[in-house]
C-alpha cells in the first residue's frame, strides 16, 4: 500500500489521509472515504461528511480534487439527521415513558431496525448519485496533503508530543536517512514516528531493489497507545515502513518479532539510529550494546556506527543517562536543549489619523503631528474663550472632517509600520537531548585483515572527480608520452590508473610524496563556496 | 550504508585534540600531516570504522606496519568515569565534603595565585622533553603535571580543566568522522568562513529539510505513477550546502562505491561523450552502462535555479561531485538538474537553448572526427538544456527551498506558480527582515485586499502585490537554536561561550490552489448580512437578527464568534466584504 505521506500523487484519492486546513495552527486530519463505515457518518444524504465550524464538507466534493485546492462548503442537512438519531436512541432506550411501555418489545425493535436500514440505503444511494451536493453560500477549507508537520499539529494527544524543531534536529543529528534502521521507544502520540518514517523511507518493500530498506521499529509499553499507533500506521499506509511492538524495553530489550506467525523467534532490528523518549533511558541503554552476555544477538547494526538520542525533560534524567552511556562505551556524548521561537509579523499603526480604530495606537506618529494637534487644541481653547461663535463652528467642522477621513473601517493592509516579535505563546523548554555515538565493534582480527589489505602500496582506480592539478598532470603526461597513454587505452585503463602505473614504476616514494603534496595545499587553496564563476 | 568503513578517496573530517576539525581526502598510499600532532599514512586508516579515536604511536612502539593505536572508549572517558564513581558512592559531593570537613580542609581557590613560577619546568625543558618523547605525549603530560607545584592545591574542578587543557595540547590523537552534512556544517561553522554558507546552522538545515517535506521516493512506485514524485526546486547561495542537505534526505548524496575499478574507469565532461570510433569494443560496453545522460532523472530530483551562468556548488566537492566535471557514477549526475534564471524566464535569449543546425548524415560521415564529436556534443547539450528548461517551465514541483541573498520576493514571484498544490515553500535567511517582508506580502489582510480589488488592479506584480498573495497559505516565520550543556558529575551547566552572529530564520508557507470565483468565509459575521440586518442603529436588535439568521442557515457558529461581533455601527454603508481567511482577522 502506498502512503499519501510519501507518494501523494496530484489529486486526493479515496482512503488517503488529508489534512483540512481550517485556520492557522488548526487543521483536521480526515481519511477520505465514500463508504459509511462508522455510526458517526450515518444518516447523511451526501455520504460521508466532515463537519467543521466553517461548514460541512461531503467527502465526495474532496475526492478527486487536486491537493491544495480550496474546497467550498456544501449545504448539508445536519439538523434532521440529528433528530432521526435522537429518535432511534429513544426507541432503543428501554422506554421510560408510559406510552412506550404500551408498545410491544418486538414492535419497537423492528422499528429501530427498519430505521437504520433506511439510513443505510440513503447513504448508498447518495454515494452512487453524488449529484445532490449543493454549494453553500459561505465557508471553505483547503485540502492539504498530510505531512509529519501538519500531523504533529493536529494529532490526537496521548502523551507529550515531540514537536517539529526538536524532531527535525534529532533526526538530522542521529543521521536518519533513506535506508536507515531506526529504533523508537516509546511511540507516544506518534508524531516522531511519522517524521522518522519519512526520514528513513526509500522503498515500500525490498523488491524495489534498494540496498537496505529504511525501517522504523517503534516500541510502546502502554497497550492502548500501542494499539492506536499500530492502527494509525495501517490507516496512513506506513505499516510496511513502521514496525510497531508492544514491549517494556527496560526489561525485554529491542529484539523484534518481525514474523507475525512465529512469535518465539526474535530477530535483531539491526538499528543504526536510536531515539529513546522514555522516563528512564539509562534502563534501556544496557540492551543497546554490541555484545550481550547471555548470547542474544545485538539489536544494533554490526556494520556501522550507531547514533543515539534520548529525550528527557529533567536535568537529573539527562545526567543519569550520560553517566550510563559513558559506562557503556558510547562516545561523543553531548547534551543540548532546543529553543524555538515563532515570529509574529504584523503591522503597527500609530498616528492620530488612525484614531478610533481597533488595534491602532492613538498616539501621534511623530512630533510634528503632535504639534499640529496641540496647536489645534490650543487654538480652539483660545477661540472658546474669545467666544467667537462663527469660528468655533468652523473648527468643529474641520475636526469632524478629520475624524471621518479614516472611517473606512479597516486598517489599511499597506499602511503603518511592519514589525515583528516573538509570538505570545512560547515554549521555553521541551526536553534535554542527549546525543551519543557507538562506533562499530573492531576486533584485533578485523584490524589484522584491514592491515593486510592496506599495509602496502595499493593500486585502485577511483570513480571520483579529478582535481585541476590531476588533470593538468595527466595532460602533461599525455603530451609527453603518447605511446604510454595509448597502451593504457588498449588495456582498457585510462587517466588516473595510467598515472598510478607510471608512478608505481618509478618507485614507491614518488606517489606518496605526491599524494602528500596534493592532500595538503588543495584543501587550503580552494576555499569552499569561493569559486564564484 | 555509505559510512560502514573509511573508503579510499572519501573526504573525511579529522578531529584533533584541540577540537578543531580538518577535512581531508583519503588518497590511498598518501600521508596526512596534522602539524604538531604528528602525521600518519592514509593506508593505516582505510578500511577501518569511523568515529574511532586513533593515537599516533611512538616510533619505538610502532611494529609490523602498525603506526596507530585505537584508543578505547573507557580510556577516553577515564577522567569522567573516575569522578562519576566517586560521586556516585557519595550521592551529594558537597555535603560529603562538609561532613568530613573536620578531617581535611576542603580544597578551594582561596590560596590559588596566578604565578608563572608555579610551573617548575622551563620552556626550554618542555621543548627538550618534547624532542625526547616523540610519541603520544602522555609521558610529557605526566611530567608537567608532577612538576606543577600547586597541583595539590587545585580544586577538583580546576584540576580536571587543567588536565584537559594539557591533554589537548600534547596528546597525539585524532578521530575520524564521516563527512556528511551535519559534520560539514559544524566544520564550516567552527573552522571556516561561516558566511559562505549564509551562517546556516544545523538547526536551520534540519528545520528547512523537514518543513519543505523533502524525502526520497520509492524507485518502483515513482516510475509507475503518472505524476512524478519528489521533484524539488531550489535556489542556493550557500555554495551547495542546501543542495547537499536535500540530496542527503533524498538518499542521493553519498556514493556507495568509490573504489570501484570495474564499473567505472573514466570520467568525462557530460558534453564530451562523443562517439569515438577508435575505442575498442570492451570500452564501448562500459560506456553503455553510463549512457544515462546527465540531468535525465525526472523523479527524486533537485532542480537548481542559479543567478550566474554556472551554478556555484563548490561544497559538493566534499561529496566527490564536481558539477563542472561530474562523475556519471554519482547519483547527482542524473538527479541534479540546473538552469539559469535566463534559461527559465527567457529561454529564447539563451544561446544553449537554440537548436544547433542539423548537419546531414552524409556530410557528417565525411567530416573530421573532432568536428563530428563537436557536433554531437553540441546536439547533446542542446537536448539536455531543452529538456531541463521545458520540464522546469511545465512546473508541478513538490517543494521549493530558497537560501539566497537575492530578494526572496522576486524569487517567489517566479517560482511559486511552478509548484503543485499542497507543496511547501521554505525560505531561509540569516536575518529576519527579508522574511518579515515576505510574511507581510502573504498576510491575510493583503490577501483579502487582493481578492476584493477591482479586476484592473489585480495585477501581479504591482506595487501593492509583488506576489500573488492567494497562492500561499499559512505563511509563518520561525527560528530555532540549540544550547549546549556540559554534563559532568556535579558540574552540569550550559556552555559558557557560544557562537553569535546570524540567528537564522525560516519562512514556511504552503502552495494552494484558490477556488475560482467568489468565495466567502464563514465563522464571523459577513458585513453584508449585518448591514442588511442593521435596520435599527441600536445594538440589541442587531445581535438578535444575527442569531435569527444563524438559525435560518442551520449553522453552528460558535458563541465565541457571536460575542466578538463588533457592536459598533461603523460598518454602515460599507461595501460587502469578501473575507478570505476563515474566522481569522
Amino acid at each position: 500500500m502506498v502512503s499519501s505521506f510519501l507518494s501523494r500523487g496530484c489529486v486526493a484519492k479515496e482512503h488517503d489521509l488529508a489534512s483540512l486546513h481550517l485556520r492557522r495552527d488548526q487543521s483536521l486530519p480526515v481519511v477520505l472515504s465514500t463508504e459509511v463505515t462508522s455510526a458517526d457518518h450515518e444518516g447523511y444524504a451526501e455520504g460521508v461528511v466532515t463537519n467543521t465550524r466553517f461548514g460541512s464538507f461531503p467527502h465526495s466534493t474532496m475526492i478527486g480534487a487536486a491537493w491544495g485546492s480550496q474546497i467550498r462548503a456544501s449545504k448539508v442537512d445536519t439538523g434532521s439527521r440529528g433528530r432521526k438519531e435522537a429518535m432511534n436512541a429513544k426507541a432503543k432506550a428501554k422506554k421510560r415513558k408510559a406510552e412506550a411501555l404500551e408498545q410491544s418489545q418486538s414492535r419497537s425493535q423492528s422499528r429501530s431496525r427498519t430505521d437504520t436500514h433506511a439510513g443505510d440505503e440513503d447513504a448508498v444511494a447518495a454515494a452512487a448519485a453524488e449529484v445532490e451536493v449543493e454549494v453553500a453560500s459561505s465557508g471553505f477549507v483547503h485540502i492539504l496533503p498530510p505531512t509529519p508537520e501538519n500531523w504533529t499539529i493536529s494529532l490526537p494527544h496521548r502523551t507529550q508530543v515531540v514537536y517539529t524543531p526538536d524532531y527535525s534536529y534529532i533526526l538530522h543529528r542521529i543521521r536518519a536517512r533513506p535506508g536507515s534502521r531506526l529504533i523508537e521507544a516509546g511511540s507516544g502520540s506518534g508524531s516522531f514516528t511519522h517524521a522518522a518514517a519519512r526520514a528513513v523511507f526509500n522503498a515500500y518493500s525490498a523488491t524495489s531493489g534498494v540496498e537496505s530498506v529504511g525501517k522504523v521499529f517503534s516500541f510502546e509499553f502502554h497497550a492502548e497507545r500501542h494499539r492506536r499507533v499500530k492502527a494509525e500506521m495501517v490507516e496512513h499506509g506506513l505499516d510496511t515502513i513502521v514496525h510497531t511492538e508492544h514491549r517494556d524495553v527496560y526489561r525485554d530489550g529491542f529484539l523484534v518479532h518481525e514474523d507475525e506467525e512465529n512469535r518465539d523467534r526474535k530477530t535483531s532490528p539491526q538499528a543504526n539510529a536510536i531515539f529513546l523518549d522514555l522516563p528512564a533511558p539509562w534502563e534501556a541503554v544496557p540492551h543497546l550494546t554490541r555484545e550481550h552476555q547471555d548470547g542474544k544477538p545485538s539489536a544494533l547494526d554490526p556494520n556501522s556506527a550507531v547514533h543515539l538520542c534520548t529525550f528527557s525533560p529533567c536535568i537529573e534524567q539527562a545526567q543519569k543517562t550520560v553517566s550510563s552511556l559513558r559506562r557503556h562505551d558510547w562516545l561523543e556524548i553531548e547534551m543540548v536543549e532546543m529553543q524555538q521561537k515563532r515570529i509574529e509579523v504584523r503591522r503597527e499603526y500609530t498616528g492620530l489619523s488612525y484614531d478610533g480604530m481597533r488595534g491602532a495606537n492613538a498616539y501621534a506618529a511623530d512630533v510634528d503631528e503632535a504639534l499640529v494637534r496641540l496647536r489645534e487644541v490650543e487654538r480652539r481653547a483660545r477661540d472658546f474663550h474669545a467666544r467667537t461663535l462663527s469660528k468655533r463652528q468652523q473648527a468643529n467642522g474641520q475636526r469632524q472632517q478629520q475624524q471621518q477621513q479614516p472611517d473606512v473601517g479597516k486598517l489599511p493592509f499597506n499602511g503603518g509600520k511592519l514589525v515583528h516579535r516573538t509570538e505570545p505563546e512560547l515554549k521555553t523548554h521541551t526536553s534535554y537531548l542527549v546525543f551519543a555515538i557507538l562506533p562499530r565493534a573492531w576486533t584485533e582480527e578485523d584490524e589484522a585483515t584491514a592491515r593486510a589489505k592496506w599495509s602496502k602500496h595499493v593500486k585502485i582506480a577511483p570513480s571520483v572527480p579529478k582535481s585541476q592539478r590531476q588533470m593538468k598532470k595527466e595532460a602533461k603526461l599525455k603530451s609527453r608520452g603518447q605511446p604510454q597513454v595509448l597502451n593504457g587505452r588498449v588495456d582498457g585503463e585510462m587517466g588516473e590508473t595510467t598515472t598510478e602505473k607510471t608512478n608505481a614504476g618509478t618507485g614507491e616514494s614518488t606517489p606518496r610524496a605526491e599524494a602528500e603534496a596534493e592532500a595538503e595545499p588543495e584543501a587550503e587553496a580552494e576555499a569552499p563556496g569561493g569559486l564564484h564563476v | 550504508m555509505a559510512f560502514a568503513t573509511i573508503q579510499p578517496f572519501q573526504y573525511v573530517a579529522i578531529r584533533l585534540p584541540s577540537e578543531n576539525i580538518r577535512v581531508e581526502q583519503i588518497v590511498p598510499n598518501g600521508q596526512i600531516n596534522l602539524g604538531k600532532y604528528g602525521s600518519f599514512h592514509t593506508n593505516q586508516i582505510i578500511g577501518r570504522p569511523y568515529n574511532l579515536t586513533f593515537e599516533i604511536l611512538d616510533r619505538s612502539e610502532a611494529q609490523d606496519g602498525k603506526e596507530l593505536r585505537i584508543v578505547s572508549a573507557a580510556e577516553l572517558h577515564a577522567v569522567a568515569l573516575v569522578e562519576q564513581a566517586e560521586t556516585e558512592d557519595a550521592p551529594t559531593p558537597r555535603t560529603d565534603l562538609d561532613d568530613t570537613g573536620a578531617q581535611s580542609t576542603p580544597k578551594s581557590n582561596v590560596n590559588t595565585h596566578d604565578d608563572p613560577t608555579n610551573q617548575k619546568l622551563t620552556m626550554a625543558e618542555i621543548e627538550a622533553l618534547k624532542q625526547d618523547d616523540l610519541g603520544s605525549g602522555k609521558g610529557l603530560i605526566e611530567k608537567i603535571m608532577q612538576s606543577h607545584s600547586t597541583l595539590d592545591q587545585k580544586t577538583a574542578f580546576s584540576l580536571a580543566k587543567y588536565t584537559l587543557r594539557k591533554h589537548k595540547k600534547y596528546l597525539k590523537r585524532f578521530c575520524i568522522l564521516p563527512l556528511d552534512v551535519p559534520t560539514l556544517v559544524d566544520w564550516m561553522m567552527a573552522d571556516r568562513e561561516f558566511s559562505k554558507i549564509m551562517e546556516m546552522r544545523n538547526e536551520a538545515v534540519a528545520l528547512v529539510g523537514c518543513w519543505a517535506n523533502i524525502h526520497a521516493s520509492d524507485p518502483v512506485i515513482s516510475l509507475s505513477e503518472a505524476s512524478q514524485s519528489s521533484r524539488y526546486l531550489v535556489v542556493d547561495d550557500t555554495g551547495g550546502l542546501i543542495v547537499a542537505s536535500m540530496a542527503e534526505r533524498m538518499g542521493i548524496l553519498h556514493q556507495q562505491h568509490l573504489e570501484d575499478g570495474i564499473a567505472k574507469i573514466e570520467e568525462e565532461d557530460p558534453d564530451e561523450q562523443a562517439e569515438q570510433p577508435e575505442v575498442v569494443p570492451l570500452h564501448k560496453d562500459k560506456r553503455q552502462q553510463h549512457r544515462q545522460s546527465a540531468m535525465s532523472a525526472a523523479s527524486n530530483s533537485i532542480t537548481l535555479v542559479h543567478t550566474n551562468q554556472q551554478p556555484n556548488l563548490s561544497l559538493l566537492r566534499y561529496f566527490n561531485f564536481d558539477p563542472n566535471n561530474p562523475t556519471p557514477s554519482h547519483p547527482l549526475y542524473t538527479n541534479l538538474r540546473s538552469l539559469s534564471w535566463l534559461q527559465l524566464l527567457e529561454p529564447e535569449s539563451d544561446l544553449t537553448y537554440q537548436e544547433p543546425e542539423v548537419i546531414a548524415p552524409e556530410e557528417l560521415a565525411n567530416a573530421k572526427s573532432n568536428r563530428r564529436s563537436a557536433y554531437y556534443r553540441k546536439r547533446r547539450r542542446w537536448e539536455r538544456v531543452k529538456t531541463v528548461v521545458d520540464e522546469t517551465r511545465a512546473g508541478d514541483f513538490n517543494g521549493l527551498i530558497v537560501a539566497s541573498y537575492t530578494d526572496p520576493v522576486s524569487i517567489l514571484q517566479h517560482l511559486v506558480p511552478l509548484l503543485a498544490g499542497g507543496s511547501q515553500v521554505v525560505v531561509y535567511s540569516p536575518s529576519v527582515e527579508p522574511l518579515v517582508r515576505l510574511a507581510d506580502l502573504y498576510s491575510t489582510a493583503r490577501r483579502t485586499a487582493f481578492i476584493n480589488a477591482p479586476a484592473e488592479e489585480k495585477r501581479v506584480p504591482s506595487e501593492d502585490f509583488p506576489v500573488d498573495p492567494t497562492l500561499l497559505l499559512g505563511a509563518s516565520v520561525q527560528t530555532a537554536r540549540v544550547r549546549q550543556w556540559q554534563v559532568l558529575p556535579g558540574r552540569t551547566h550550559p556552555l559558557m561561550t557560544g557562537r553569535g552572529g546570524a540567528e537564522g530564520y525560516v519562512f514556511v508557507g504552503t502552495r494552494v490552489l484558490p477556488a475560482q470565483g467568489k468565495v466567502e468565509a464563514r465563522g464571523r459575521a459577513t458585513r453584508t448580512k449585518k448591514t442588511k440586518a442593521l435596520t435599527d442603529p441600536d445594538d440589541e436588535p442587531s445581535q438578535l437578527s444575527f442569531k435569527k439568521q444563524k438559525i435560518a442557515t442551520g449553522e453552528a457558529v460558535s458563541a465565541h464568534t457571536a460575542s466578538t461581533l463588533p457592536p459598533s455601527n461603523e460598518d454602515l454603508g460599507v461595501e460587502p466584504m469578501i473575507v478570505e481567511q476563515n474566522g481569522e482577522s
